[in-house]
């Protein structure tokens, strides 16, 4: 057949056209033929959505994506617009399987011929109301007590700090970030007057000096840990100074590392001071307009605290602290000397006897040197738990506390607190409770009869553990936590079933001062309950439901963020709403349109300093941060030929706290912290051999553990960790504590140890 | 129309012999982009010995048409001549279509041809910064991986990675020309830690982080990446944005050198 010319065979531009599009076409809608794989990588975990929301564990407070699928988490990954920058650590990554481990507690239980048996809820709280009421009319509000967390959501500290000390009437309110915590605050505020850090994270992006004292920042907080590495990558210039008495891994990666002994701080730090005095590093604007001077109840000079540091040279403290004189001045002149220093530090500066010394000691030198107030100049305080800031230091859910810096002790600020929760003058009691220490020890006595236990575990946590086991067993005790069995549930008399992360919504406040929002994305198992769904029906049973008038997570937020308006904490601005759509807000933030701080007592930055000053110290009556002249005291527990090594517990990477959350995650059971770290020369001193079992024996007690020779523990030091039950290493530790922030010594006590023999 | 007759035993029509050369001078204008040069610090690679050779092949193979048609086609024997239609027509057009594929496929292994889409400038000024704390920075400028560095680690090994790799960039440069691509853009699916762990698994660094050991089947299996703990591994979508707002030209002043 003839062909026109103008329709020839094969394909016309206009074909080819048809042709290309319909492949185009064809080739989107591969993935809904289910043979998406070839056309595009596939997750390998899949999700039918993310949802925003914060880590369960430290008070890093890493922003997470959850990944739900049939109503249940299946994967957690980092949140990239969250101040992590997407990234998690392995406990973080953990947390998609902590709602599914062997061990939560299902049901309510009570003990019944000294075993704890399942109960209906009725019964359960039937029993623990009769239980407080009677102690109540009996023995006074006083008998009764409430031991919390820094790990409850905010709402629910600030519930029970409402019910106990407006309600019931008793101050008897304490907690667990009395263990880890309570020093930080007595350093914050005998310096600013205010708690809670100045700075934030964003500081380490511009700090050129870390000074890092009492952290294993690496293990212990490992995502700003990250961070410091990322501007040290960033800024090779940048250095990092490491006190720490063990050569942790975060040691590896120090410019300048001490090793000092433990509980020898406060002279280290005036050494430092001392140096800076020396080579003309003081900020003479600072001390002339914006610093005071205290020793004791006694106002000081300039002059007083030079004459008193003048005591502790570098030759002197170096004796004392283990450390060589020159470490001391260039340790103090790579502090001095950087664009901007920032201070990191957490445990092991809090859990000393000088705890609150030698914080606000960090603190002063950065106040005599100017080294706060500018981007990556500040003091930092790394908090343990997710919401021991927010939750517990903002509302005041301590013995001796009121919401928002207020203190018992203050008839003003009774009164304050008093209006503001609508209860006649008088309800406080002006008479501090009982902190952890001293609550266990009363209930020992039998002074308090009944004990609220929410979240924490102090049957593993006290120091001295042993001695407080007897007053929990003898006092009723109620327990409340996700799970059980725990070495504080084997106590109970009462045991309810709790709600775990994100079977609960809630608001928690980080170690910066964000506050951020835990949705709720799945139903609790069995029968457990939110903490504040307990506590209402708490409230209620002991006939102080009126009082609880907010019953809501939502609705107890707006009560407290109102309440925070008549204080210096103002977040009256981080509404519900807000913390729906963004990553959490730093307070002070007084407005719904205010951006949140980051740089607190700074004029300009802080919506709460006044005038045009460098500075407005608006916690203390003069303006003035108060730099206090602290000497180093005689170590408790000295070390003698019978027990003549140092004890030191700290934390690894792995485990959180007391193990309950992350001993049963598959991934993390091949991670055995039973160990104890011993020099290669005590041990061959000792005749131990790796992985001989070994007793550690202290003046209270023993614990059995396996040896790990390693260099990381200087000769005459061994050091545990407080993770594993299996090994109560608090067992041998000390009870004292910090006369100031009445927090324990964890990190030091005289030992002895000897080869298990078999 | 003698030329047409006979060209017409050979091919249907005229228009298919313009669209096969218009198919040749495409081929020659991608061999010979400058998008895809590599650097080769002064030597001949293999990719300009092929880049080169097709080009030859192109435009000797055009050359040999013309003159085969219109200046010696009647000094030609007919075998003489249909011969050197059938080189001009089809072998060296062979030539072109091997070593342009071979080109293509070697070429768009370069950084430079992840940067010849706009989208990918702020990754690959990120990666260049030195100043930058992401992994393909740190990467590239240790020099941990030589070249490719994109490929390198985007690309899982063996056969099938490839494939997967190549599939991957068809994907993006469709999703590119026709501008249906969400911004900013997300990485699809599971990231193969293949790419990390080929390197890395098994060193003493390795080795002495416990977690590592714990993780190591959630790793192997892909259903934790490496990254969840060590990225992110370039600039976050609002850090992109603010690299965007740069003027693309300007790069980060650069006075200081990490390591």
């Amino acid at each position: 057949m003839p062909k026109k010319p103008d329709q020839p065979e094969g394909l016309t531009r206009r074909e080819l056209g048809r042709f290309v599009g319909a492949s185009i076409g064809l080739a989107w809608l591969t993935p809904l033929t289910g043979c998406g794989e070839l056309w595009e990588r596939q997750p390998v975990i899949p999700v039918d959505s993310w949802n925003k929301g914060v880590c369960r564990f430290c008070g890093t407070g890493c922003g997470v994506m959850i990944g739900l699928k049939d109503n249940k988490v299946v994967d957690v990954k980092g949140d990239d617009e969250a101040h992590n920058r997407g990234r998690l650590c392995i406990k973080g990554l953990a947390t998609r399987d902590i709602l599914y481990s062997e061990g939560r507690a299902l049901y309510p239980m009570i003990r019944k011929d000294g075993e704890l048996r399942r109960a209906s809820w009725d019964d359960a709280m039937t029993l623990v109301a009769q239980q407080f009421k009677q102690a109540i009319e009996t023995h006074g509000p006083d008998s009764v007590a409430y031991y919390g967390s820094g790990q409850l959501y905010t709402q629910e500290s600030y519930t029970a700090n409402k019910l106990f000390k407006a309600g019931i009437g008793t101050n008897n309110v304490d907690g667990n970030p009395r263990l880890c915590m309570a020093s930080a605050v007595t350093g914050y505020t005998t310096s600013f007057g205010k708690d809670e850090p100045a700075g934030c994270y964003e500081d380490i992006d511009h700090a050129e000096c870390f000074f890092i004292t009492g952290s294993n920042t690496l293990e212990c907080h490992p995502i700003l840990w990250e961070r410091v590495r990322d501007r040290t990558r960033s800024r090779p210039n940048t250095k990092i100074v490491l006190v720490d008495p063990r050569k942790t891994f975060t040691a590896r990666h120090a410019d300048l590392y001490l090793p000092i002994y433990p509980g020898t701080d406060v002279s280290l730090y005036n050494a430092m001071i001392h140096v800076f005095l020396e080579q003309q590093f003081i900020d003479s604007d600072m001390v002339e307009h914006y610093l005071s001077f205290q020793e004791g109840e006694q106002k000081r000079t300039f002059e007083a605290f030079k004459r008193h540091i003048a005591k502790y040279t570098p030759e002197a403290a170096a004796k004392t602290c283990g450390v060589t004189p020159r470490s001391i001045r260039e340790a103090a002149f790579l502090f001095a000397s950087s664009k901007a220093t920032m201070s990191l530090w957490t445990m092991g500066l809090n859990q000393q006897v000088e705890g609150t010394a030698s914080n606000r000691l960090v603190i002063a030198m950065h106040l005599l040197t100017g080294h706060i107030g500018r981007p990556g100049a500040t003091p930092f305080s790394l908090t343990g738990q997710p919401n021991a800031c927010g939750g517990v230091r903002d509302t005041g859910s301590l013995a001796h506390a009121l919401p928002n810096g207020r203190l018992v002790a203050n008839p003003k600020h009774r009164e304050e607190m008093e209006d503001l929760w609508k209860v006649p003058r008088g309800r406080i009691s002006p008479k501090a409770g009982y902190h952890a220490v001293a609550l266990f020890e009363a209930m020992n006595r039998g002074a308090v009869k009944c004990c609220f236990v929410a979240c924490t575990n102090p049957g593993q946590t006290l120091p001295s553990v042993s001695t407080y086991r007897e007053g929990m067993q003898k006092a009723f005790l109620v327990v409340v936590d996700a799970f059980h069995p725990t070495e504080t549930t084997k106590f109970a008399d009462v045991v309810l079933p709790a709600a775990l992360w994100v079977e609960k919504e809630g608001v928690t406040g980080n170690a910066e001062r964000r506050y951020h929002l835990y949705p709720k994305l799945v139903d609790p198992p069995g029968e457990a309950r939110s903490d504040l769904a307990i506590l209402v029906e708490l409230a209620d049973r002991l006939g102080h439901g009126d009082l609880i008038s907010a019953r809501t997570p939502k609705n107890v937020w707006d009560e407290w963020r109102k309440v925070s308006a008549h204080s210096k904490y103002n977040f009256e601005g981080i509404t519900y709403e807000r913390l729906e759509k963004e990553r959490g807000l730093l307070w002070p933030c007084p407005t719904e349109t205010h951006p949140g701080t980051k740089r607190r007592y700074v004029p300009g930055e802080d919506p709460m300093a006044a005038g045009t000053g460098r500075f407005d110290f608006y916690g203390k009556p003069d303006g003035r941060a108060t730099v206090w002249l602290d000497h180093q005291e005689d170590v408790l527990d000295p070390y003698t030929d019978e027990f003549p090594l140092i004890f030191n517990t700290g934390r690894i990477l792995e485990h959180w706290h007391t193990m309950t959350i992350t001993g049963p995650v598959p991934s993390l059971q091949g991670i055995h912290p039973d160990y104890l770290e011993i020099h290669p020369y005590d041990a061959h001193q000792l005749q131990i051999k790796e992985g001989d079992p070994v007793v550690v024996r202290s003046r209270r007690g023993e614990v059995e553990l396996k040896a790990r020779l390693t260099d990381i523990v200087r000769p005459g030091m061994v050091f545990a960790t407080m993770h594993s039950a299996g090994h109560l290493v608090n067992q041998a530790t000390h009870d004292v504590y910090d006369p100031f922030s009445k927090q324990p010594a964890y990190k030091r006590c005289a030992v002895a140890v000897r080869r298990k023999t078999v | 129309m003698r030329t047409l007759r006979v060209a017409g035993q050979l091919m249907p029509h005229r228009r298919s012999i313009i669209l096969l050369l218009a198919a040749i001078l495409m081929e020659v204008w991608l061999a010979a982009s400058p998008a895809w040069a590599v650097e080769t610090h002064g030597r001949w690679s293999q990719l300009d010995i092929l880049r080169w050779l097709g080009i030859a092949a192109a435009v000797g193979g055009i050359l040999l048409l013309v003159l085969v048609q219109h200046v010696y086609r009647k000094k030609l024997r007919h075998g003489t001549y249909r011969r050197l239609l059938l080189i001009g027509l089809f072998v060296l057009p062979m030539i072109v279509t091997w070593t342009t594929t071979k080109t293509v496929m070697e070429g768009t292994k370069s950084v430079q041809a992840c940067m010849s889409c706009h989208v990918m400038h702020p990754f690959v000024n990120d990666m260049e910064n030195p100043s930058s704390p992401t992994l393909a920075a740190r990467h590239y400028r240790n020099n941990w991986i030589a070249k490719d560095q994109c490929y390198s680690c985007h690309v899982t090994y063996g056969v099938t990675g490839t494939v997967e790799g190549k599939r991957d960039g068809f994907r993006h440069w469709l999703y590119y020309v026709t501008s249906t691509y969400a911004d900013p853009i997300q990485y699809a699916g599971s990231y193969d830690n293949s790419n990390c762990l080929d390197c890395h698994r098994g060193t003493a660094k390795w080795d002495r982080v416990k977690s590592h050991q714990a993780l190591a089947a959630e790793v192997a299996a892909d259903r934790i990446a490496c990254i969840a703990c060590h990225g992110p591994p370039h600039p976050l979508p609002s850090e992109r944005q603010t690299m965007a707002n740069r003027s693309t030209g300007e790069r980060d002043a650069r006075t200081e050198h990490a390591d």
